[in-house]
C-alpha cells in the first residue's frame, strides 16, 4: 500500500490513511446515530420530549477524545513532514528556475534543461528560484511541493525510487498560462543519467545573443513564438519590416514594423494594439527592462525579417 | 404578549412609499431583507460563473472560454462569493432581522449607521462588479490577490482591491453595531447566559469583524499604493517582501472564515431545539466554544502558507494550533446531535437542512484537518482538494445553514408558508448534486490536480466530468428551491405567529413582526430554551 | 408609548461611546498593520532606516507634535465647556483646535514639498535609486504620514460639523455625544502621531 515513488511518500500517505480512517468512523458513526435518533424519537411515535439540558461528564468526554485524536493527527503529520526539511549531505544539487510559464533546471556549468532528469535512488535537492512572480513546484508522485517565491531561497529534496516519467506542475497561481507551466521528471538508471548529462549541451559555451537571453528571462516567449504559431500574442516570426494593422485609440491604421514601433509595443503595449488582440493582455515592461535591454531586444528582433530566419 | 394593534413592518408606510420606503428605512427588519435580496442577486451571478467554470472544465483544453477569461472568472467568482456573499451573509441578513427581536429590543443600537452600512455594502459590491468592465479587463489574480502578480497584472486589479476595502468597511460597521446592541439593548432580565445562542454567535463574529478587518484594509491599501505609487513594500526588486503580504492577508482572512461559519452555527443551534421541542444540549459549551473559535482562530493563519518556505517551527506551531481550533467545532457538533436525542422530532425542511449541514460540515471539517497536517498539506495544498474543502464547508456549511434558516424563519418574515413538498424535493436534488459536484474534487486533488487550472491533464477528466454533471443537478435543485420561496412568499397559506412552537422571543410576536417588534419590552425570567418548565423541574429536580 | 410612527431615534450616550471606542480600535489596528510592516523592515534594514530617519527634519516633527498635543487639550476643554453650558467657549475652543490642525497640515505641506523638490516621492527615479531599505523607509514615511494627514482632515470636518451643531443647538449640555466622540477621534489622531513621530523621526 505504501509503495510511493519517493522516500517521502510513505510518511504522507500514512497520515492520509490515519486521518481518513478517523474521519470515516466519525462521519459514518455520527450520521448513523443522527438517523437513528430521527427515527426513534420521531414525533409520530414520541409526543413528549425529555427535558434535559446537558451533562458535564459528556462535555468533558467529547472535549478530551477529539483533543487526543487531533493531537495524534498532528503528530503523524509532523512525523511525515519532518524528513522533508532534513536534506542529506550527499544530495545532488540542482537549481529549479520558475518563470512565467516554464520550468528550467540548472545542473551547473551552464547546463540547462527544461526537463528534470534524475538518477534513480539518489537523493536530490532542488533549490528553488523565481525570476518573476510566485510559483510552486509540485511533483504529485513524489509528494513534494514547495513555493518558488522571488527574493526567497526555498528548497525541497527527495529520493526517487522507481524509473519512469512523472509530472511536474506549478501550483501557485502565476497568471495567464499557470496551467501550462508543466514539465516532466525522468527518472533513469544512473549510467544513463551520466550519459545524458555529459551530452547536455552547455548553453554557457555558445552564448545566446543578449536579446534572446532577455526574451527568455523576461518571459516574452511564453506569449510570442518564433515559429509563426499564435500563442497569446502574435508570433515574432518575420516580424521586422512586416506590415501590421493596429488599433490606436479605437482607430485602425496600417504601419510597418520598425524599431520605434517595437519599442512602443514593449513600453506601451496598449497604445497600438495589433488587430485581433485584446487590450491588457501584455503588460508594460517599462519597469522590468531598462533602455539598454530594450535596445538589445530590438536588435535581436530586427533579425526576424520576413525573408530571413 | 401577541399584539395586533400595530401595522406589520412589511405594510408600514412612512414618509415614502414603495421602493423608496425600503431604501430609506432604518428598520432593522427591512435592512435585513435588503441585504438578503442583494446577496441573492449577487449569489446568482457568482454561482452562474461557477457553472461556467464547470462547463469549461468538462474537457481538457479550451471548451467555452480562453485562459484569460477563465482566470478572470474564478477571480470574480471568489471575490463575490467571499467578500460580497458569505462574509456579510448570515450576520447581515438574519442577524439584522432577528438579533434585536431575539434579545427583546426594538432595533439595533445605531439604526442609521445600519442603513449606512447597507449603502456602503452596495457601493462596494457595485465596484466589484464594475471592475469587470472598465479599464484593462477583468482582474485575474484570484480572490487572494497574491503579490507580486497582483502588483503587476495589467488587468483592473485596482478596482477589485478598492471594492474589497469598501466592503470591509461595511463589515466593520455592522460588527460594531451588533456588539453595542448586545451590550446595551438586551431586555431586562436577559443576562448574558440567558441570551439565545444565535446572538451569542453573532457576538463572537462581530468581534472578529471589528478586530481583524482593519488589517486587510491596510493591506489592500498597501497593494494599491504598490500599484499606483510603486512603493514596493511587497516587491522583492525594491527590497520588499512578497511573503509579508501573505501573512497580512491571512491574518485577516483566516479569522474571516469564522466570520462565515459562526453565524451559520448559530442558526442551526436555534433549529435543533425547536424541532426537537427540547432545550439545547450544553448551552454553556456552545456559547463558550464560539468565543474559543473566535479567539484561537486568530493564531492559525500560517496554515495557508505551509509550503511557502516559512521556518520549520512556524509550520509546527501553526499546524498544532490549527488542530486545537478544530476541537470547539467538534464540541458543537456533539451538542447539536445530543439536542435531538430524546426529543420529539419533527423532520420539517429546516431540520432536514440543518442535519445536512452537520453532515457536510463534518466532511469539510475533516478535510480541513487533512489540510492542517503538515505532511498531507504538502500533497493537497493548492489542489482541488482545497477547493473541495472550502466548498463543502462554505457552501455545504454556511450555504445549507442559510437554507435552513430561511426555511425556518420564512413564516416569520413573510407571514406565509412555503410548500413543504417542494422544499423536500429541492433538498433531495440539491444534496445529490452537491456531493456529485464537490466530492470528485477531493479525489483528483489528492492525485495532483492543481487549483486555478484552466487546462488539465487527461487523467483527471473523469473526475471533472462527474463534477460538472453534479453542478447541473445542483442548479436544478436551487431553481426549485428559489421558486418555492419566491412564489409562496406572496401566495402561500397564512402562517400563524408560532408555526413550529419555538420558544425564543421572535416566536412570541405576530408574523410578520410589527414595526416596533414589541408593544412592551418583555421581561425575561426563564432560562433560554425552556419548553416545559414543569417537566424540566420534575426530571432534573431543580 | 408611540405606535406606528417611524422608529424613535432613541438617544443613549453610553452606546455611542462604546461604539466610538470600538471604531477607534479598528483605526488603531489599521495603523497597527503599518507598524507591523515597519517593524519587519526596520529589522531587515536597520542601517538604511537609521539613515532615513536622520534625513527627516526632527524640528518640524517635534513642532507638529506639540501642536497636536495642544489641540488635544483644547478639544477636551471644549467638551468641558459644553457640559458647563458655555456654548461660546466651546465653539471658540473648537476653532482653536481647527486652527492648530491647519498649522499641522501646513507644516506637513512644507515638509512634503521640500521632499518633492528633491524629486523624492514614491516612484520617482531619485527614490528608485536609493538603497532598498531607504526606498522602504520613505515608502512607509509617505504612506503613514499620508494616512495620518487624511485622518487629520476627517477630524477637521468633524469639528466643523460640531460648530454648526452647537450653533444650531443640536449639541448642548445634555446631548453632547457628537462632540465627545469627535473629541475622542481627535485624541486618536493625536495618539497615532505620538507613535509615528518617534518611529519615523527619532528612533535611529
Ligand atoms: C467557512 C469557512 C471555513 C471554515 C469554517 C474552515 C475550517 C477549517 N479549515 Fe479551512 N479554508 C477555507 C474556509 C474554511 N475553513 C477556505 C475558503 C480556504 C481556502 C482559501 C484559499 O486558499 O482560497 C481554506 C483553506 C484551509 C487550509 C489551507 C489549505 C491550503 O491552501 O494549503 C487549511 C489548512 O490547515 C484549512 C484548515 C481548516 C480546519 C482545520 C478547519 C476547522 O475549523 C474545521 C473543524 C471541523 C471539524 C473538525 C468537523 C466537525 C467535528 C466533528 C465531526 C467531531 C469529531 C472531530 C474530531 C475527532 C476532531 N482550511
Ligand atoms: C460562498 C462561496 C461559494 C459558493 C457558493 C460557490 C459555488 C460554486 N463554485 Fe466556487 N469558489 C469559491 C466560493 C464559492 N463557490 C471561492 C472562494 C473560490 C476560490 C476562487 C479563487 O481561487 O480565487 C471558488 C472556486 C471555484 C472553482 C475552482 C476554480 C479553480 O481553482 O480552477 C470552481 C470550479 O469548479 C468553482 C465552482 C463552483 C460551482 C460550480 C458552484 C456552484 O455551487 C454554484 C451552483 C449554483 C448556481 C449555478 C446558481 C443557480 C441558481 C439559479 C439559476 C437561480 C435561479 C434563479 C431564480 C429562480 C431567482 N468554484
Ligand atoms: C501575457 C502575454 C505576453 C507577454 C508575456 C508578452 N507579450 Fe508582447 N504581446 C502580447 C499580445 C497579446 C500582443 C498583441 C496586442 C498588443 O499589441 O498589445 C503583444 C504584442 C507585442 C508586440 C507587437 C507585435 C506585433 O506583431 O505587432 C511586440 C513587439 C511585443 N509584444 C513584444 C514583447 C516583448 C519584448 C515581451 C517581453 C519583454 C512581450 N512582448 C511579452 C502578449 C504578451
Ligand atoms: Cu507558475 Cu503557476
Ligand atoms: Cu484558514
Amino acid at each position: 500500500m505504501f509503495n510511493g515513488a519517493s522516500n517521502l511518500a510513505e510518511g504522507v500517505d500514512k497520515t492520509f490513511v490515519f486521518i481518513f480512517i478517523i474521519a470515516f468512523i466519525f462521519i459514518i458513526g455520527l450520521t448513523v446515530f443522527m438517523i437513528y435518533t430521527l427515527v426513534k424519537y420521531s414525533r409520530k411515535k414520541n409526543q413528549k420530549a425529555k427535558q434535559f439540558r446537558g451533562s458535564v461528564k459528556l462535555e468533558i468526554l467529547w472535549t478530551v477524545i477529539p483533543l487526543v485524536l487531533v493531537i495524534l493527527m498532528f503528530y503523524y503529520g509532523w512525523v511525515g513532514f519532518a524528513p522533508m526539511r532534513q536534506v542529506p549531505d550527499d544530495a545532488m544539487r540542482i537549481t529549479a528556475i520558475g518563470r512565467m510559464w516554464e520550468w528550467e533546471f540548472d545542473y551547473g556549468d551552464g547546463k540547462l534543461s527544461s526537463e528534470l532528469v534524475l538518477p534513480v535512488n539518489k537523493p536530490v535537492r532542488l533549490d528553488l528560484v523565481s525570476e518573476d512572480v510566485n510559483h510552486s513546484l509540485f511533483i504529485p508522485a513524489f509528494r513534494v511541493k514547495e513555493d518558488v517565491v522571488p527574493g526567497y531561497d526555498n528548497y525541497l529534496w527527495f529520493t526517487p525510487y522507481y524509473i519512469g516519467d512523472y509530472e511536474i506542475l506549478c501550483t501557485e497561481y502565476c497568471g495567464l498560462l499557470h496551467s501550462s507551466m508543466v514539465s516532466k521528471t525522468k527518472v533513469v538508471e544512473e549510467d544513463k543519467f551520466e550519459e545524458w548529462l555529459a551530452n547536455l549541451e552547455a548553453r554557457g559555451d555558445i552564448p545566446d545573443p543578449p536579446g534572446l537571453v532577455l526574451l527568455k528571462e523576461t518571459g516574452c516567449l511564453a506569449c510570442h513564438s518564433d515559429d509563426g504559431s499564435r500563442l497569446v500574442g502574435p508570433s515574432f516570426k518575420g516580424i521586422y519590416g512586416m506590415e501590421r494593422i493596429v488599433v490606436s485609440d479605437g482607430e485602425e491604421r496600417t504601419i510597418t514594423i520598425d524599431d520605434d514601433y517595437l519599442r512602443s509595443s514593449i513600453i506601451e503595449p496598449d497604445r497600438d494594439l495589433v488587430k485581433g488582440y485584446n487590450k491588457g493582455l501584455m503588460q508594460s515592461y517599462r519597469k522590468e527592462l531598462n533602455d539598454d535591454e530594450i535596445d538589445q531586444i530590438i536588435e535581436y528582433l530586427s533579425t526576424f525579417t520576413p525573408e530571413g530566419n | 404578549m401577541v399584539n395586533t394593534s400595530q401595522e406589520n413592518y412589511l405594510e408600514y408606510r412612512g414618509r415614502f412609499k414603495g421602493l423608496m420606503g425600503w431604501l430609506t428605512s432604518t428598520d432593522h427588519k427591512r435592512i435585513g431583507l435588503m441585504y438578503m435580496y442583494a446577496i441573492m442577486f449577487f449569489f446568482i451571478i457568482a454561482a452562474l460563473l461557477g457553472l461556467l467554470m464547470r462547463i469549461e472544465k468538462i474537457a481538457p483544453g479550451q471548451t467555452i472560454m480562453d485562459a484569460q477569461t477563465y482566470n478572470g472568472v474564478f477571480t470574480i467568482h471568489g471575490i463575490i462569493m467571499i467578500f460580497i456573499i458569505v462574509i456579510p451573509g448570515l450576520a447581515a441578513v438574519f442577524g439584522n432581522f432577528f438579533l434585536p427581536i431575539m434579545i427583546g429590543a426594538k432595533d439595533v443600537a445605531f439604526p442609521k449607521l445600519n442603513l449606512l452600512s447597507w449603502y456602503i455594502y452596495i457601493a462596494g459590491a457595485i465596484m466589484g462588479i464594475l471592475s469587470q468592465f472598465i479599464g484593462g479587463g477583468a482582474p485575474d489574480t484570484g480572490w487572494t490577490f497574491y503579490v507580486p502578480y497582483s502588483a503587476e497584472s495589467g488587468t483592473n486589479v485596482m478596482f477589485a482591491l478598492l471594492a474589497a476595502f469598501v466592503l470591509g468597511f461595511s463589515s466593520i460597521l455592522t460588527g460594531l453595531n451588533f456588539i453595542v446592541t448586545i451590550h446595551r439593548l438586551r431586555a431586562p432580565g436577559m443576562t448574558w447566559f440567558k441570551m439565545p445562542l444565535f446572538p451569542w454567535s453573532l457576538y463572537a463574529t462581530a468581534w472578529i469583524q471589528v478586530l481583524a478587518t482593519p488589517i486587510i484594509g491596510i493591506t489592500l491599501l498597501m497593494v494599491i499604493a504598490e500599484r499606483t505609487l510603486n512603493i514596493g513594500f511587497f516587491d522583492p526588486a525594491l527590497g520588499g517582501d512578497p511573503l509579508l503580504f501573505q501573512h497580512l492577508f491571512w491574518i485577516y482572512s483566516h479569522p474571516a472564515v469564522y466570520v462565515m461559519i459562526l453565524p451559520a452555527m448559530g442558526v442551526v443551534t436555534e433549529i435543533f431545539p425547536t424541532f426537537s421541542q427540547k432545550p439545547v444540549f450544553g448551552y454553556g459549551a456552545i456559547a463558550i466554544s464560539s468565543l474559543a473559535i473566535a479567539l484561537v482562530g486568530y493564531f492559525v493563519w500560517g496554515h495557508h502558507m505551509f509550503t511557502t518556505g516559512i521556518s520549520y517551527w512556524s509550520r509546527w506551531f501553526f499546524s498544532f494550533l490549527t488542530f486545537i481550533v478544530a476541537v470547539p467545532s467538534a464540541i458543537k457538533v456533539f451538542n447539536w446531535i445530543s439536542t435531538m436525542y430524546g426529543g420529539s422530532i419533527d423532520l420539517k425542511p429546516p431540520l432536514l437542512y440543518a442535519i445536512s449541514f452537520i453532515f457536510l460540515f463534518m466532511i469539510g471539517g475533516f478535510t480541513g484537518l487533512t489540510l492542517g497536517a503538515l505532511a498531507t498539506n504538502v500533497q493537497t495544498h493548492d489542489t482541488t482538494f482545497v477547493v473541495a474543502h472550502f466548498h463543502y464547508i462554505i457552501f455545504g456549511g454556511m450555504g445549507f445553514a442559510f437554507f435552513a434558516g430561511i426555511h425556518y424563519w420564512f413564516p416569520k418574515i413573510y407571514g406565509r408558508m412555503y410548500s413543504n413538498r417542494l422544499a423536500y424535493i429541492a433538498w433531495g436534488i440539491l444534496f445529490v448534486g452537491f456531493n456529485l459536484l464537490y466530492f470528485p474534487l477531493f479525489v483528483i486533488g489528492i492525485q495532483g490536480m492543481p487549483r486555478r487550472y484552466f487546462d488539465y491533464l487527461p487523467q483527471f477528466q473523469t473526475g471533472h466530468v462527474i463534477s460538472s454533471i453534479g453542478a447541473f443537478i445542483l442548479v436544478a435543485g436551487l431553481v426549485v428551491m428559489f421558486y418555492n420561496l419566491i412564489y409562496y412568499r406572496r401566495k402561500g397559506e397564512i402562517a400563524s405567529a408560532n408555526p413550529w412552537k419555538g420558544v425564543t422571543l421572535e416566536w412570541q410576536i405576530p408574523s410578520p413582526p410589527p414595526l416596533e417588534n414589541f408593544e412592551e419590552i418583555p421581561v425575561i425570567k426563564d432560562k433560554p430554551y425552556t419548553f416545559d418548565n414543569k417537566e424540566e423541574k420534575a426530571s432534573t429536580g431543580n | 408609548m408611540n405606535t406606528s410612527t417611524a422608529h424613535t431615534d432613541h438617544y443613549d450616550p453610553e452606546s455611542s461611546k462604546i461604539g466610538m471606542w470600538l471604531f477607534l480600535f479598528t483605526e488603531m489596528f489599521l495603523f497597527g498593520g503599518l507598524f507591523l510592516v515597519y517593524a519587519v523592515f526596520r529589522n531587515k534594514y536597520s542601517a538604511d532606516f537609521h539613515h532615513g530617519a536622520h534625513e527627516l527634519n526632527a524640528f518640524i516633527g517635534t513642532f507638529n507634535t506639540v501642536v497636536l498635543l495642544i489641540s488635544s487639550m483644547t478639544v477636551a476643554m471644549s467638551i468641558t465647556a459644553i457640559q458647563k453650558k458655555n456654548r461660546k467657549l466651546a465653539v471658540n475652543m473648537i476653532i482653536i483646535t481647527i486652527v492648530l490642525a491647519l498649522v499641522f497640515m501646513l507644516n506637513k505641506y512644507f515638509e512634503w514639498s521640500y521632499k518633492f523638490e528633491y524629486k523624492l516621492y514614491p516612484g520617482s527615479p531619485v527614490m528608485m535609486n536609493l538603497p532598498q531599505g531607504e526606498i522602504l523607509f520613505y515608502g512607509l514615511y509617505f504612506m503613514m504620514t499620508g494616512l495620518h494627514a487624511l485622518h487629520v482632515l476627517i477630524g477637521i470636518v468633524l469639528l466643523v460639523v460640531n460648530i454648526f451643531k452647537i450653533r444650531s443647538g443640536k449639541v448642548h449640555h445634555e446631548r453632547f455625544s457628537l462632540l465627545e466622540n469627535s473629541g475622542l477621534y481627535w485624541h486618536l489622531v493625536d495618539l497615532i502621531w505620538i507613535f509615528l513621530f518617534p518611529l519615523l523621526y527619532l528612533v535611529t
